[in-house]
């Protein structure tokens, strides 16, 4: 799976961390880090991630 | 060699302390902070957008009851439980499961519903050309919002609205003198909650509650107990906010008549029109911090214990952030923090981002040349601001 995060949108709230939190993370300055390429075993968290995203800025692709 | 900064003051509990004060702006001018009688005020954008998020600063109004004499009883228990005041972990699990059923795609499931509730309200009123907007539209507006979200009926409303502002009066410093009002009116809305919560085990429907019953993360559910602390949380802060924001919409709409009828004539336009009016008249104002250790930020200090406001309606309107401040409901513009932001960051934005596009729209469709229609009548604007009385006269389209 391939995750992307659109970088104009996201405003690093976090709230992605709460559903996938092996995937997206916070950094020491508050800015989101994640794993483009996470194992597939994640998706239902990803797409949880997504669904939850108040920016809406998280796309996920096969 | 230290280098002295001249960092502005302000006094917020002074009545007549304005968020719309030259005061202000001139402060946010002067730095990107103040000191007031009651801890720091954060004042531009660039600085909002990121310390609201930092995790040093914790929401911090869980000691609220005990600061105030409350230290037992049904409504001290449920709020220094409630999700707003959480952390950490804590917070994080509640959160989760809480999430998915506000996500986009299920709110808009509401989207035909609102649509009807907002005709329905505006046709019982449009013969007439005149009408008090917080009585006659915001008020049952907003509340039936919350019943056909959580499956209360909307012949109810009225009673949810009541206990609501009782429950209100416990965000007041007379809260102790109040403490049996708010305390009745807290157990008959674990009354309602916890016969939806039952009804929904018993029989699942596709809604919003059964969602929350079903909410199931890695082998985790909410409780019955957090389960209803959850929906009292969200009627509760889900109300007057929502009411709030509308009767501001109507203010900063009424303002700039150009716009109002750019979007009777662009009804696609609501969702941003919205935007607009919560980037630049938010109902919330300020939204507090307390600093959990010592908080340094360049010249800032803030001892361990020391209250944080994050001055929305003034970052909002910030030039460095907004060069072009003025409203324009077809702007793009970078984000606003009137659903405030990090991980407390607004659990029911979508809900409200959509009743209050369709609620613009509908009234823009029918209402032109809006205008005052007698006095209206104000809260302080600071803290969580709106109106209480807004009488308005119309002419249809
Ligand atoms: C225009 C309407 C609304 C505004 C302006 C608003 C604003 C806010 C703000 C500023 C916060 C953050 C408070 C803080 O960080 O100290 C918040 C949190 C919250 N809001 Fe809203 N809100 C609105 C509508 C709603 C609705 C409709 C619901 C429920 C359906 C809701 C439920 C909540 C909840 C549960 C929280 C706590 C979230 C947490 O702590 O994780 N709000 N809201
Ligand atoms: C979701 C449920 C909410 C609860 C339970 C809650 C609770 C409280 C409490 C206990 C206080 C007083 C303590 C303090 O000053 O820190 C307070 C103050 C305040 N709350 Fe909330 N809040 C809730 C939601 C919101 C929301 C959604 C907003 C914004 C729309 C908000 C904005 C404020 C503001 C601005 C103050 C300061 C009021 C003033 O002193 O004038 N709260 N809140
Ligand atoms: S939830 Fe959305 S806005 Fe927040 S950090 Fe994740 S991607 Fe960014």
């Amino acid at each position: 799976m391939h995750v992307y995060v659109d970088r104009a949108k996201c405003d690093n709230h976090g709230q992605c961390t709460f559903s996938a939190p092996t995937v997206f993370r916070l950094d020491d300055t508050g800015v989101l880090q994640f794993d483009e390429n996470p194992d597939d075993s994640l998706r239902a968290d990803v797409d949880e991630a997504a669904d939850v995203c108040p920016m809406q800025a998280i796309m996920v692709n096969d | 060699m230290s280098l002295e900064i001249d960092v502005p003051y302000l006094d917020i509990s002074d009545p007549s302390f304005s968020m719309h004060s030259e005061a202000v702006r001139n402060a946010r001018e002067q730095h990107w902070y103040a000191k007031t009688n009651y801890g720091f005020a954060i004042l531009r954008h660039e600085y909002v957008s990121i310390l609201l998020k930092d995790t040093r600063l914790i929401q911090g109004s869980g000691k609220w009851p005990d600061h105030n004499g409350v230290h037992t009883g049904l409504f001290h228990d449920w709020w220094t439980t409630c999700l707003l005041v959480l952390e950490g972990d804590d917070h994080h699990r509640i959160r989760r499961m809480l999430n998915p059923a506000f996500s986009f795609r299920h709110i808009e499931s509401y989207v035909p519903r609102c649509e009807s509730l907002a005709v329905e309200l505006v046709d019982a009123i449009i013969e007439k050309g005149e009408f008090e907007f917080v009585n006659d539209f915001a008020e049952p507006y907003a509340t039936r919002v919350l019943c056909i979200l959580t499956g209360i009926p909307e012949s109810e409303w009225s009673t949810i609205a009541r206990i609501s502002s009782s429950i209100g009066l416990a965000l007041g410093i007379t809260i102790k003198n109040d403490l049996a009002e708010i305390e009745a009116a807290l157990a008959e809305l674990y009354g309602y909650a916890e016969s939806l919560i039952a009804d929904r085990q018993a029989n699942p429907r596709d809604d919003l509650v059964t969602r929350l019953v079903d909410a199931n993360r890695d082998g985790d559910s909410l409780s019955d107990d957090e389960l209803r602390n959850a929906l009292c949380l969200l009627i509760f802060g889900g109300m007057d906010t929502t009411r709030n924001q509308l009767g501001l919409g109507m203010q900063t709409m009424m303002r700039n008549p150009d716009q109002w009828e750019l979007l009777a004539k662009h009804p696609e336009l609501a969702r941003n029109a919205v935007e607009e009016v919560m980037r630049s008249n938010p109902t919330t104002t300020w939204v507090t911090r307390e600093a959990m250790v010592d908080f340094d930020w360049e010249d800032l200090h803030a001892p361990a214990g020391s209250t944080v406001h994050f001055f929305t309606q003034v970052s909002g309107n910030d030039p460095e952030a907004y060069p072009n401040p003025g409203i324009d409901i077809t702007a793009e513009r970078a984000p606003h923090y009137g659903f405030g932001g990090g991980m407390h960051h607004c659990l029911g934005h979508f809900v409200a981002r959509m009743d209050m596009a369709i609620a613009l729209r509908t009234l823009s469709q029918r209402m032109t040349n809006i205008r005052l229609n007698g006095q209206d009548e104000w809260m302080p604007d600071s803290g969580n601001t709106g109106p209480v009385r807004l009488p308005l006269a119309f002419d249809t389209r």
